[in-house]
């Protein structure tokens, strides 16, 4: 009985693991496919397809500027997160330094702090430092949310290198900054690439912290929902579908490189 | 003969490319610059501290405990940003405003309800498919069975919750679906109500909610269950004898980053939830748009949430994470 | 000629635990020289301190009579073969190779000619451009050897390099590593913690054991002439005969063994009667016949077991109630030993005495 039974939770496992893929991808299938409707309201069904709002879009002098912007925002973001990232970790792992658990769990800290509170005392620390909204303090509240992301990753991979490479670049004339620029800069190479493909997704995708900390700019996220709030139109699907198409490609490079990492 | 040999050995010499090595190095290392600043600083053991420990401190304790550490003061404050001519005092009446006004009150029960309810529908309906994904499916096939799963995670937040509409609305696809095959005569209201909110935020976190059960599944040694098996027991009692108990890290962490997350969601309610469905984060805006003078009062509730939600959290890990192995 | 390597009263402890006791040890230049013990005996954190990785907790090291005791690694003239090689994975053979080069401020031409020369030396020329990943673990231990190499050191020192490698890898290794030493005429000082390596290769080994040294010589004398029953335990295999002195005559003292009489050669002691000696006996300064021998010590005994090991038998042979004999046996000899009762023998002048320390105690 055992042994015809076995068989059945596997073939209804298998069931709902593809029933939840289809969850995942149904909604955002839906929304790629209104974007090639032929009509000026969303619904279904679509009727006739059409090019014309990926055409529009691309003509839209606020979108593209919202990506530029949102670009700048996340490559600014990413160079900052990574350098402190990396410095933090480098810290963690330090020989003869006490409280390392102290330090990873304040580096942790923004992470476990939920978005809306993490923007609001944001929001307020710049308020108090004198630092007005816009994109100064858009950078920095997304480097914030960024870098406990870059010191996990890096502590990963820092963990997993051998203790004496640092040892012997040095046995071999190298000082301690020699040694971090070339062996353990190095190792890190490829993880590190994929956590700073992370913070570029992390920052491009934040809306919360831009909407308490950004100026009159809208960044992507912030177009978007604006534009969603005035009123559904199949050119914010075509929007969405064209930041989906890129991100998702960015994000799939990202996963490659940590998982080549990892089987080095 | 001789000559031979020399001419072959010089070949070799000339014809493999002499490889670019990286002499910079030593030029920057004994340059006077570098040998007075940095060169200097590593050669005692203060420098190579502060070196090491004084960007990345100074980064902590300024942005990482600074706007906790800012919030906490002005929510003791009676008026910030401070105006000319009023006096800014001490005081606690920001936090007793919470406990006086239900309209306050509600929207953080509300924020629990939803969080926790989203949470609790999210590890049953992951687990099997993390279980399938690490157990099940072979070791050659699991980082495509995975990577399938990760794409909807890669369009952000406000695309993916902007996708859902395209299924709940009154136009949308499953009303329309309905209709077509006579279910349904008019569209079942489903957007802008707690049904949609909640369907969006377990779309929303479901995959925070993936990577940890996965991994810790994954951890679990197979031949653990071929044992059980061997001993007689069921794919039931396997499930709740070794299974359950030995994935209880995923579980326990994997909740925590959900609740957490669902508590802050900010864009999602706003988009897909109705007047019913105002939650604490919305509640806690309005105090920063709009009158200004109201900061300290948001200040205040930010904190009574964050300090709940991590309290909740840590509640739950006790319960659950029993003898839990903490590493960093 | 004054010595390569000096330690001078060097002590090492992490906190109570006493890792290097009180060191005095001078190394001669060119010599290939061994730290042997067991583990946790300090012979690894003494190499650790003489490259720079440790501090003593006092006393000083000296490196061609300079002090180098508060000298980080990068700035001393030695360098480390490490136990798993340490190869950086990233960098190619060459770039390995060439990193201390790099860092000494040679220019391109001149870290090529370098880089080749030593490649040649171990014949992997064909191997500059590839990774570390790439090569087989004898392979690797070569390039982290010229790595090592490269940058010229006073002294090279080895970290139980061998220790990853197959049996007969390993054993190829040490004679190459020793032809190596002997091209280079570099100082080599080298850990382990096997006996048969150090012996293989050495031109003097020190044996260690909790952070002092037992004994140094070469491997001859340690092999032959144990100071100690520590030594004589640890260095290959033997029979520890612990005696007491019934009477001495010149060169030849009379002791019991477990009621057996025997002689031996005291050599330098001079023991009373009543006092407890060890003396150490080589399994193949053993002969086992038939017949009575005729000089020497003998002792009639029952072949107890017997173990075959290919180029020799081993044979357990009870002399008493008890007390067993390891002894070595040729193929040749074994086919006349087919009964249980034999004759072992020995030659007085090849066993060692050794004083009982403990017997005062």
């Amino acid at each position: 009985m055992r042994t015809l039974l076995s068989d059945a939770p596997r073939a209804s496992l298998t069931a709902f693991y593809w029933a939840f893929i289809l969850y995942l991808l149904l909604p955002l299938t839906l929304m790629m496919a209104m974007s090639f409707k032929d009509a000026n309201f969303v619904a279904f069904p679509i009727g006739e397809w059409t090019f014309d709002w990926y055409v529009k879009v691309m003509q839209d002098k606020q979108f593209l500027e919202a990506c530029l912007y949102s670009i700048m925002i996340a490559a600014a973001t990413t160079l900052a997160a990574t350098t402190l990232g990396v410095w933090i970790a480098m810290l963690i792992v330090a020989e003869g330094i006490r409280g390392q658990v102290i330090i990873f769990a304040l580096a942790c800290l923004p992470a476990v702090v939920p978005g809306m509170i993490s923007a609001i005392s944001l929001r307020i620390f710049i308020s108090t430092i004198d630092m007005p909204t816009g994109t100064a303090a858009i950078i920095l509240g997304h480097t914030v949310h960024a870098v406990p992301f870059v010191v996990v990753m890096a502590l990963t991979r820092l963990r997993s290198m051998p203790g004496n490479l640092v040892d012997a670049a040095r046995d071999l004339g190298a000082d301690s900054v020699v040694a971090f620029f070339r062996v353990t800069l190095p190792y890190l190479g490829p993880a590190l690439l994929g956590g700073m493909i992370f913070c570029v997704l992390l920052s491009i995708d934040d809306f919360v912290r831009t909407f308490f900390l950004g100026g009159y700019r809208p960044t992507l996220p912030m177009l978007i929902f604006a534009k969603v709030q005035g009123g559904m139109s199949p050119e914010i699907n075509a929007m969405a579908t064209l930041v989906l198409v890129v991100t998702a490609a960015v994000g799939l490079y990202a996963e490659f490189l940590t998982r080549r990492a990892r089987t080095r | 003969m001789v000559s031979s040999n020399t001419t072959a050995a010089y070949g070799t010499v000339r014809d493999a490319p002499v490889p670019k090595y990286s002499t910079g190095v030593a030029k920057v290392v004994n340059s006077a610059l570098y040998r007075h600043t940095l060169g200097a600083a590593v050669e005692s053991r203060i420098g190579r501290i502060l070196l090491l420990a004084g960007v990345p401190m100074i980064w902590l304790i300024m942005l990482h405990v600074g706007p906790i550490y800012q919030m906490l003061k002005i929510s003791l404050l009676s008026h910030y940003p401070v105006q000319p001519g009023v006096e800014s005092r001490f005081t606690l009446d920001n936090y007793a405003i919470f406990f006086r006004e239900s309209i306050y009150f509600t929207p953080l029960i509300k924020s629990f309800i939803f969080a926790t309810a989203a949470t609790a529908a999210t590890l049953v309906v992951v687990y099997p498919v993390a279980y399938y994904v690490a157990k099940v499916v072979r070791p050659e096939g699991r980082s495509k069975a995975l990577l399938l799963l990760l794409v909807p995670f890669w369009a952000g937040e406000l695309i993916r919750t902007f996708s859902v509409i395209m299924l709940l609305a009154n136009r949308g696809a499953v009303n329309v679906l309905l209709r077509e095959i006579g279910f349904i005569d008019r569209p079942i209201p489903m957007l802008y109500t707690s049904f949609s909110l909640g369907f969006g935020l377990v779309y929303l976190i479901c995959l925070y909610m993936l990577l940890p059960l996965y991994s810790a599944i994954e951890k679990i040694p197979s031949p653990l269950l071929d044992a059980a098996a061997d001993l007689g027991a069921g794919p039931f009692t396997r499930f709740r004898r070794i299974i359950l108990p030995l994935s209880r890290d995923g579980i326990v962490s994997g909740c925590c980053l959900v609740f957490l997350t669902c508590i802050g969601v900010f864009a999602t309610p706003m988009l897909l939830g109705g007047p019913n469905t105002v939650l604490f984060p919305e509640t806690i805006s309005g105090f920063f748009h709009g009158a200004s003078d109201k900061w300290p009062v948001g200040a205040a509730f930010a904190l009574i949430m964050l300090v709940t939600a991590l309290t909740a959290a840590a509640i739950f890990m006790r319960l659950v994470g029993g003898r839990k192995r903490r590493t960093i | 000629m004054e010595p390569v390597v000096q330690f001078d009263n060097v002590n090492k402890s992490y906190g109570k635990h006493v890792a290097v006791d009180n060191l005095n040890l001078s190394i001669e230049g060119g010599k290939f020289v061994t730290l042997l013990g067991p583990s946790g005996c300090g012979k690894s954190t003494s190499l650790r301190m003489l490259g720079g990785f440790e501090t003593p907790t006092s006393g000083r090291i000296l490196l061609s009579g300079k002090d180098v005791t508060k000298v980080p690694p990068n700035k001393r003239n030695v360098n480390i073969v490490f136990q798993d090689y340490a190869l950086f994975p990233h960098m190619s053979v060459a770039k390995n190779i060439a990193f201390g080069l790099e860092l000494k401020g040679l220019d391109n031409q001149a870290i090529h000619r370098r880089v080749s020369e030593l490649l040649e030396l171990v014949q992997l020329q064909d191997y500059a451009s590839r990774l570390p990943a790439e090569l087989s673990g004898g392979q690797r231990q070569r390039v982290a050897l010229m790595r090592a190499l490269a940058p010229d050191p006073d002294v090279l020192l080895l970290d139980e390099p061998l220790s990853a490698l197959d049996a007969k890898l390993r054993q190829q290794m040490q004679i190459e590593l020793k032809a190596i030493q002997e091209k280079t005429g570099k100082t080599f000082m080298f850990v382990t913690h096997d006996q048969e390596e150090a012996l293989t290769m050495s031109d003097t080994i020190v044996v260690m054991n909790k952070g002092r040294i037992e004994q140094m010589g070469d491997p001859h004398t340690l092999y032959g002439r144990p100071g100690s029953v520590f030594v004589a335990n640890f260095i290959g295999e033997t029979n520890l005969l612990r005696s007491t002195v019934v009477g001495t005559e010149g060169d030849v003292a009379a002791l019991s063994w477990n009621g057996i009489t025997i002689t031996a050669n005291p050599g330098g002691l001079s023991p009373r009667v009543g006092e407890y000696l060890y003396v150490v006996l080589r399994p193949e300064a053993i002969h086992c016949s038939a017949a009575e021998p005729t000089s020497g010590n003998r002792i009639k005994g029952k072949i107890r077991q017997r173990v075959f090991k290919g180029n020799h038998t081993s044979l357990m042979v009870e002399v008493g109630a008890g007390t067993l004999l390891n002894t070595l046996v040729h193929p040749s000899d074994v086919a006349q030993l087919n009964g249980e009762d034999i004759w072992v023998g020995w030659n007085p002048e090849t066993a060692t005495v050794i004083p009982d320390r403990h017997a005062h105690n």
